[in-house]
């Protein structure tokens, strides 16, 4: 069902592919002028740098995560009762209608990107290791992010007026998330930070797999963490959800 | 000297044409073919201060747009319109400022606040004076009964009580000329009596010329004395209601309840329904009595009436033979 | 003006009904304005200095943008429900109303959560100003107002504009949201770092440049590295107000399009 509102919004489509394409211009323009007539930084190449920004950009607006979810709208418009009573358990519901958004999002994605490849850099992975390991590592992560973003929409049940806090936490999920910044480059305490968090694991862990960046040992620590996540928040989520029913059914709704 | 002078007034609407057939959406963009829509073909008419005018028409018969080109809304494709000695379109706020418009489907007082505030914001806005705006709003609110729900904000209020409101904020700057779009629209019977009854008031006492477009034809019987009929962008009728009905509905009905079909002669037309016959007659060629005495002699009655041509038959055969022609 | 004046109060005495978290609606806002100079923060802290700029210089251009963008939202965001003003008919009763229905149309509503982003520029700006190697004299403190000032008046013109299409096209929001991020995402980088067709297509086809880049050019003592002359960094403000002029000319021409809505 969120696929077909979704797809409605042909202009609003055409302006995330304009926005994707911009913003891969301004960091691919940015990086070079930075790196100057320096080749390296701390082993990084520029053009690493350049197709890393590249990828994580296209990534991060495949996966929208600032897209929360319809959770605070429902509460809002009261409609929470009618989903509790379906068939189909309440998150499983929430979370499809977030992968159907992907979905709607994903063949404009794929069109835009021959585009932001042109317009920004890419390289190829440094062996069919890594591309396997990507994949992998794309599809765990675009699952934290979508755990995330139930999360965060089931605040919903607890506060109503919530723009605020949400702009706060999507900035900051967006920085620590490494789509801006690779965590190579991050400042030292901020980088501690950022590798605590689950964000790292939804945009930093892949592109940087997909490089070649993490590899060896590495790559299976990585890919572990990202897994573990996958737990943490699932369990997370179930603990959460079966509070808010508790709240919903004490409430009324 | 009339207050309103409209000659020759004209309102094309243009629409790019709907392109068929492969990528018709994108050429339609691209295409530089219209459409053109006349909504109002060449209207005339002319208001004294003071009056009382029903403007009248199916939808779609160029009334709203009519109205909109009056107000300084729209501007017109070709024609002149005068209000009160200002081409509205033109100077617009000098226009606003001696004309009250009330939207039936839409408010014009701020949402988000209680009654009281928009009422002193209108003031404001159209320089009221201090002792016009107390005179006013005191009497407003006492003729229309606003004080209960002076101090409730705008979006809570029934829509009996946000037409009395609009109505007030209309009124309050004293405009020479009020428009009224469907005022009475979607409310109840008393609600709309009290309407009416604030609008007679206006016209008699403070002499305030009233447009009225309304599809209540109560509405019109109550206040109106002059009706101009539009229908296809074209005036129809102008003239007052007695007029119109002595042109097209020139008779009279005499029911008669007598057991069993009543004939007679010197009638127009019979039809029989219900147990009663009705004997419709020009009373220009046929004298009431005559007919009376006629039916008496030869039948028992049991029950007997007149009845006038009802305005909503009368306008109707009027839209019908528009679209005939 | 008058009317203005008297619509604002209305405004703020409406929204004052809605008393969300207001605070960190505020905050909110400036997290989503400031993490573009967190991006350049910790880049620039790897790598020093970005097309010879300073972290300083950067984060004073940043400043310069932001109470710009701030400087034009506050008073006139409203533009973004012109679509619908139009669209619902609501227009109509501004044409009946002896105001300019502009005014009319930006005192609808005020969003006080935008404030954030003016207050944010200004506070950025109080702290970047003092950091920023320029000599300050009352003559460069006038400028920088100036700019600040023309800076507002470049993108506000552009919305306007924009805006000003509804009445043909009767939906803009695309547009406006398009020319909003473009100002967000590249308006706070030193123009230079950009090839030769960007920097062209930045200052004369998208006046971005007039905004942030060029004045601090001139107050950072910079203008040497400039592909345009001098004297036209330094004209700035006056790019805004012309800007802005021929906008308003643009939008009271286009109102005349006005079609209403059925009833």
């Amino acid at each position: 069902m969120q696929f077909a509102t979704v797809l409605t919004y042909r202009t609003d489509y055409l302006l995330t592919a304009v926005l994707l394409l911009v913003q891969v211009y301004l960091l691919r323009v940015v990086w070079t002028a930075v790196y100057a007539d320096r080749g390296v930084a701390d082993g990084i190449t520029v053009h690493t740098m350049i197709a890393y920004a590249t990828l994580a950009t296209v990534q991060y607006t495949l996966f929208s995560p600032w897209r929360f979810s319809q959770i605070p709208e429902r509460v809002r418009e009261g409609k929470v009762a009618m989903d509790l009573l379906r068939p189909v358990g309440f998150c499983g519901q929430m979370l499809a209608a977030q992968v159907g958004g992907t979905a709607a999002l994903a063949p404009f994605m794929v069109l835009a990107l021959p585009f932001a490849l042109l317009v920004g850099g890419a390289t190829a992975p440094p062996s069919a290791g890594a591309a396997v390991a990507y994949a992998v590592s794309l599809l765990l992560a675009y699952a934290i992010s979508q755990l995330l973003a139930l999360l965060v929409g089931m605040v919903a049940f607890w506060t109503v007026e919530n723009t605020g806090i949400f702009m706060i936490y999507r900035v900051a999920a967006q920085f620590l998330s490494g789509a801006l910044v690779p965590l190579w480059f991050m400042p030292g305490p901020l980088r501690v930070l950022a590798q605590v968090l689950p964000f790292q694991a939804t945009a930093y862990t892949p592109t940087a797999t997909y490089l070649g960046e993490i590899h060896g040992s590495g790559l299976a620590v990585a890919l572990g963490v990202q897994a573990l996540w996958v737990g943490l928040l699932t369990a997370l989520a179930r603990l959460v959800w079966s509070r808010a029913v508790h709240r919903v059914v004490v409430q009324g709704g | 000297m009339s207050i309103i002078r409209v000659e020759g007034l004209v309102k094309e609407f243009r629409r790019p044409r709907r392109l068929e057939g492969p990528f018709g959406g994108l050429r339609t963009l691209f295409s530089r073919q219209y459409t053109v829509n006349r909504a109002v073909d060449g209207v005339s008419f002319s208001i004294e201060p003071g009056e009382l005018v029903g403007y009248l028409g199916p939808n779609g018969a160029g009334k709203s747009t009519t109205i909109k080109m009056l107000t300084g809304i729209l501007v017109p494709t070709s024609g002149l319109v005068e209000v009160a000695g200002v081409t509205p379109w033109r100077d617009r706020e000098r226009n606003a400022q001696q004309i009250g418009v009330v939207f039936g489907q839409r408010s014009q007082l701020w949402w988000d606040l209680p009654l009281r505030d928009s009422l002193r914001l209108i003031g404001k806005l159209y320089k009221v004076p201090a002792e016009m705006f107390r005179r006013n709003e005191e009497r407003f609110t006492e003729l229309l009964g606003l004080g209960e729900f002076l101090d409730t904000p705008v979006r809570q209020l029934s829509l009996g009580q946000r037409m009395r409101g609009d109505l007030a904020a209309a009124m309050l700057y004293e405009p020479s000329i009020l428009y009224l779009d469907e005022p009475t629209v979607g409310l109840d019977v008393v609600a709309k009596e009290r309407i009416r009854e604030f609008v007679a008031e206006l016209n008699a006492a403070a002499g305030t010329t009233v447009i009225l477009t309304t599809h209540d034809l109560d509405d019109v019987e109550r206040l109106c004395r002059r009706i101009v009929l539009i229908d296809h962008g074209t005036v129809l009728y102008d003239g007052d209601v007695e007029s119109l009905k002595a042109r097209y509905a020139p008779y009279r009905e005499l029911v008669v309840h007598a057991g069993r079909p009543v004939e007679v002669s010197g009638v127009l037309a019979t039809r029989y329904e219900q147990g009663r016959s009705w004997l419709r007659f020009d009373p220009a060629r046929t004298q009431v009595a005559d007919l009376i005495g006629a039916v008496l002699a030869r039948y028992e009655v049991t029950d007997l009436s007149i009845v006038e041509p009802e305005l909503e038959g009368v306008i109707r055969q009027i839209y019908a033979a528009g679209d005939r022609s | 003006m008058r009317a203005y004046r008297i619509l604002l109060g209305a405004a703020v005495r409406a929204e004052l009904q809605y008393r969300a978290n207001f605070l960190i609606n505020v905050i909110g806002g400036i997290c989503y304005q400031g993490v573009g100079l967190a991006f350049i923060w910790a880049v620039l802290s790897q790598f020093g200095t970005i097309g010879g700029w300073s972290l300083r210089e950067v984060a004073f251009l940043y400043a310069i943008r932001l109470t710009a963008h701030g400087l034009w939202i506050v008073p006139f965001g409203q533009l973004i429900s012109v679509d619908e003003v139009v669209r619902q008919g609501e227009y109509d009763r501004y044409l009946v109303r002896p105001a300019n229905p502009l005014v009319q149309l930006i005192t609808r509503r005020i969003h006080l959560t935008a404030s954030g982003d003016l207050l944010g520029g200004l506070l950025l700006l109080a702290i970047a100003s003092t950091q920023a190697p320029v000599a300050w004299s009352p003559g460069a403190v006038a400028f920088l107002l100036l700019a600040v000032v023309g800076g507002a008046m470049v993108e506000l013109s552009l919305q306007l504009a924009a805006s000003a299409m509804t009445f043909r096209l009767l939906s803009t929001m695309s547009l406006k949201f398009g020319i909003d991020a473009v100002f967000n995402e590249v308006g706070s980088y030193p123009l230079k770092i950009f090839g030769g067709a960007a920097r062209f297509g930045l200052t004369f086809v998208f006046p971005l440049a007039f905004v942030a880049y060029l004045p601090s050019t001139v107050l950072l003592d910079r203008t040497g590295e400039l592909a345009v002359p001098a004297w036209l960094a330094w004209g700035s403000p006056v790019v805004g107000g012309v800007l802005l002029t021929g906008a308003y000319l643009f939008w009271s021409r286009q109102s005349r399009h006005y079609k209403s809505s059925g009833h």
